[in-house]
């Protein structure tokens, strides 16, 4: 089995695993971040959304070997210490999540999107958001939390 | 320190381990030595199963188990019951009631339906072998629609179950309703189809099962809705042990929407499987087994009739139903069409007569069982589709039709027709406020604005009226530590709602202390003696009381307590906003102070020991509570194309006191949505012919994403909290399926008026829309 090195929010990692291994299933099972979920078998759903190298990536769309190398930041990654990142924060101000499961990728594809367009509109938003499925919330708290940080980015 | 009140939107303590991924669900726990499971399921309809060779499967490196129907029947497990509270036919005989095991017998029923469990060290060898099951089925007729299955020479599902008939129901006054029928000046009749859909919670079902040889004694760590329940029937019915001796825990659960509530056959399938191997087994459903194997909800063919007097007075409503229950009974799937659906008929119309009449009948489908609202939303859509199309037909203003007909405010509270005691509300200031809010004025610029674009503009509003249900008791405990902590253990379950907020937001505005400090205990048989789970909207409503109950029983102990240590007399106590005052002396003491003598053995009066102020409490709900509100809709159809754009949506509700307004919002929002999905895009299909599923994936079964859903505008009526409990809660829960698929069907009903069409079926996708237009023209 193969030895897969990768750079995790900020700390060097490295497991053995299976050549099929999808990176969502490193994550969770060899190196122990759970915070990246798997809600479909076919890449619809969004919640194992990750950051490879700066871009949104739906983990379980990628082996981990093809992330031999690669800067990944997920879930666990995001708040500094017990401060919650802006887009964290933003998700809960506005209720933008209910049973959390969602939630994961939900914020790390809703940080690139402001990140890449902070003068997106509502409409941009939920397209945006096309990829990324919530049972839940109905949306809009998502969408009010995302419009909030780029607001406050373009401040 | 933050002590909110009631009415507050308090923001959510469970939103920190949510938002860092420090969440704990079912597949983020994993326990020593466990062991992998797969489920096998039927991939045909209805067929004989001859015989099932396992030994290819058994062969693979790492195989541990496997399973059969024939091994399930010969370790004499009980069968699953059916809970269904309407369970006699109208003969006041049963409810045919067919055998529902964990694992098919010697037939299979509908595809996806579990025949042989393969556990193994790793997922990938029970992956594997599971493939290697090989099942000699003999073909079968099947049937998989309702009303097929009535008809004469329909396949046979059940060979002791004539006609596929589960059990027939009725509700209301036939002859009183015959009678107004036939002296009303117009007759409105409509047929209507709910469609079949899947709850889908983006966590899909897992379940851990660990067995102690030593005690005896099984811990079950479930992704469900409730522990409690599904226990004893796990427990007593199938396994025969005591339920003391099946610990059922559910972890943080990523949504249910009744999904999560029934008993399943994984969680008893796992439970004898890690006594067999005395090692714990895991098992994760995917999302192609979640479309198969969760229960799906709605599925209902209608015909409804309205009586009216010549100005649109309703006179009587009647209603034949046939409900598709699949292949068992499952849970409580005969009552969603039976009684679910009847209770609310009519909603918050003046409607002096109704009668309901029902069938509940078996197909090669997956079973339904509850699904966010139950039958209420059934009823709803059934009503609203009704009033609409009595309004085309007779030439009234759809407006009118419904402000002439809903009941006032003075003529509550009032026994329906159906039983249902709707003892308060203001169903018309709901209605105008709606309408206030969706802008009518501004609409005919706006159509005229879609038409410049070739867009057909169209806008519909739909009152609703519902009920609370689920479990009619409630227990929560409070526990005080000396570090400070309270703990809060409550029967009833979030499954994402936010009772670890609403909850402990409750206690902490009774006895005035800091949310922060609230440890909140749920989905746990060793955490509360009873527990009534999440279904039914029933969170706030019996989960609430009992927490506030529970606070008015520590208040009052403490209140003794306070005035020993302030020397005063009990009834010289005023307790407000966490101060206890001593009002001869107007000394006073914080509830904190009190908690923290109450742990001090030193500051205690004889009478009261170390913890003298933990309380547990039950609750019981004497009376459902009705929660009734408005949905409108304006929405942009193009004619060219089908496709539908939901452009506004406006809700006002009444769901008594507001705990959370926050909250409030999100369960409005989320059941609209849900609702939305149904109307437009959501639609369970099994092969005509062979009975495939084929919406097995999130690829085919289309749930509403980000950019399918308007902004929403919501309000609350708060002019008429309920007395039927303490808090005037009515539930939140499931409203929001209520009104959104009328509002949205006969929105986009009223847009395509003028082409001609007058008839859709859920769920509106642009072909069938597209279709209907070019049928329409010809």
């Amino acid at each position: 089995m193969p030895q897969i090195s990768i750079t995790v929010n900020g700390e060097a990692r490295s497991a053995e695993c299976a050549e099929t291994t999808l990176l969502s299933h490193f994550l969770r099972e060899h190196l122990g971040l759970t915070g990246t979920h798997i809600g479909c078998d076919t890449s619809q759903c969004g919640a194992c959304v990750v950051h490879v190298d700066g871009h949104t990536v739906k983990s379980c769309t990628m082996l981990a070997l093809q992330a031999e190398g690669a800067d990944v930041t997920t879930i666990e990654g995001l708040a500094d210490g017990d401060t919650l990142h802006p887009m964290q924060d933003a998700f809960r101000r506005h209720h933008g999540l209910q049973c959390g499961f969602c939630t994961p990728g939900m914020v790390m594809t809703a940080v690139a999107i402001v990140r890449d367009n902070p003068d997106i509109d509502e409409t941009g938003v939920r397209e945006a958001l096309e990829g990324n499925i919530c049972r839940c919330t109905g949306y809009q708290g998502i969408v009010e939390a995302i419009l909030d940080v780029a607001k406050t980015m373009r401040a | 320190m933050n002590i909110p009140r009631i009415g507050d939107s308090q923001l959510r303590q469970e939103d920190f381990r949510f938002l860092t991924g420090r969440g704990t669900y079912i597949d983020d726990i994993n326990l020593d030595g466990q062991v992998f499971a797969v489920v096998v399921r039927s991939p045909e309809a209805h067929a004989i199963i001859k015989t099932i060779n396992t030994a290819d499967a058994l062969a693979v490196d790492g195989v541990l188990l496997v399973v059969t129907g024939k091994d399930w029947r010969d370790a004499g497990y009980g069968h699953i019951p059916s809970k269904s509270a309407v369970n006699k036919k109208r003969d006041g005989s049963p409810m045919n009631e067919p055998p529902r095991h964990a694992l098919a017998i010697d037939r299979v029923r509908f595809v996806g339906e579990p025949v042989a469990l393969v556990v193994a060290e790793s997922l990938e060898a029970a992956q594997e072998a599971a493939d290697l099951i090989d099942l000699d089925l003999e073909t079968l007729p099947a049937v998989f629609e309702q009303r097929q299955a009535r008809a004469d020479g329909a396949p046979q599902i059940w060979d002791d179950i004539p006609g596929n008939l589960c059990l027939d129901f009725e509700l209301g006054d036939k002859e009183g309703t015959d009678a107004a029928f036939a002296e009303a000046d117009h007759v409105i009749s409509l047929g209507v189809f709910n469609n079949r859909v899947t709850p889908a919670p983006i966590e899909t079902r897992g379940v851990i099962a660990d067995y102690d040889a030593t005690s005896e004694t099984f811990t079950l760590h479930n992704s469900t809705q409730n522990v409690h329940g599904n226990r004893d029937t796990m427990a007593q019915a199938v396994l025969g042990i005591p339920s003391e001796k099946l610990h059922h825990i559910a972890p943080d659960v990523g949504g249910g929407f009744g999904a999560k509530n029934s008993t399943y056959p994984e969680p008893l399938l796992m439970l004898h499987a890690t006594r067999a191997l005395g090692r714990p087994v895991k098992w994760i459903n995917d999302r192609s087994g979640s479309q198969l194997g969760d229960t799906h909800g709605r599925d209902q063919y209608s015909t409804v009739e309205l009586a009216l007097k010549a100005d649109g007075t309703f006179l009587a409503l009647r209603t034949t139903t046939v409900g598709n229950i699949g292949a068992y009974c499952w849970t409580i799937g005969p009552f969603t069409p039976t009684g679910g659906s009847a209770r609310t008929q009519g909603g918050p119309y003046r409607l002096p007569a109704m009668y309901y009449s029902a069938e509940a009948v078996f197909t090669n489908t997956q079973p339904t069982d509850p699904y966010r609202g139950a039958g209420r939303p059934e009823g709803s859509y059934m009503m609203e589709r009704l009033v609409e199309r009595a309004a085309r037909q007779l030439g009234m203003d759809p407006l009118e039709l419904r402000r002439k007909n809903l009941l006032t405010a003075e003529e509550l509270p009032r026994k329906s027709p159906m039983g249902l005691d709707v003892d308060c509300g203001n169903f018309p200031i709901v209605f105008e406020q709606t309408l206030a809010m969706s802008d009518r004025p501004g609409f005919a610029a706006r159509v005229a604005e879609s038409a410049a674009r070739g867009r057909k503009r169209g806008f519909a509003i739909a009152p609703y009226l519902e009920c609370t249900g689920g479990g009619p008791k409630e227990h929560a405990g409070v526990t005080f530590s000396d570090d400070g902590r309270v703990r809060l253990a409550v029967g009833s379950q979030s499954t994402g709602m936010g009772h670890e907020t609403a909850l402990a937001q409750i206690l902490a505005a009774q006895l005035g202390i800091a949310i922060e400090n609230i440890d909140y205990v749920q989905g746990d048989t060793g955490a509360t003696p009873i527990g009534g789970g999440h279904g039914g909207s029933r969170g706030m409503e019996l989960g609430g009381n009992a927490v506030l109950q529970c606070a008015g029983e520590v208040i009052e102990k403490a209140t003794a307590l306070a005035a020993h240590l302030l020397q005063a007399d009990a009834d010289g106590i005023a307790f407000e906003d966490g101060l206890f005052r001593a009002t001869a002396t107007n000394r006073t003491l914080s509830m904190a102070d009190v908690i923290a003598a109450s742990l001090d053995p030193d500051r205690l009066p004889d009478d009261m020991s170390p913890g003298a102020l933990d309380t547990a409490s039950v609750f019981e709900r004497g009376i459902i509570s009705i929660p009734n509100g408005c949905h409108a809709a304006e929405v942009e159809v193009d004619p060219d194309t089908g496709v539908i754009d939901v452009v506004g949506f406006w809700v006002v509700d009444d769901f008594g006191t507001i705990i959370n307004p926050m909250l409030a919002d999100g369960q409005v929002m989320g059941g609209a949505v849900q609702g939305l999905g149904q109307a437009l895009m959501e639609q369970i299909v099994y092969d005509a012919d062979s009975g495939q599923l084929v919406t097995g994936s999130l690829m085919d079964y289309a749930l509403p994403r980000a950019d399918n859903v308007p902004h929403m505008e919501l309000a609350y009526y708060e002019g008429a909290p309920t007395k039927k409990n303490p808090l005037g809660v009515k539930g939140a829960g499931e409203a929001g399926c209520c009104g959104a698929p009328p509002a949205i069907v006969n929105a986009v009903l009223d847009a395509l008026n003028d082409l001609g069409v007058e008839d859709l079926e859920m769920p509106l996708t642009s072909e069938k829309v597209w279709r209907a237009i070019q049928d329409a023209k010809s």
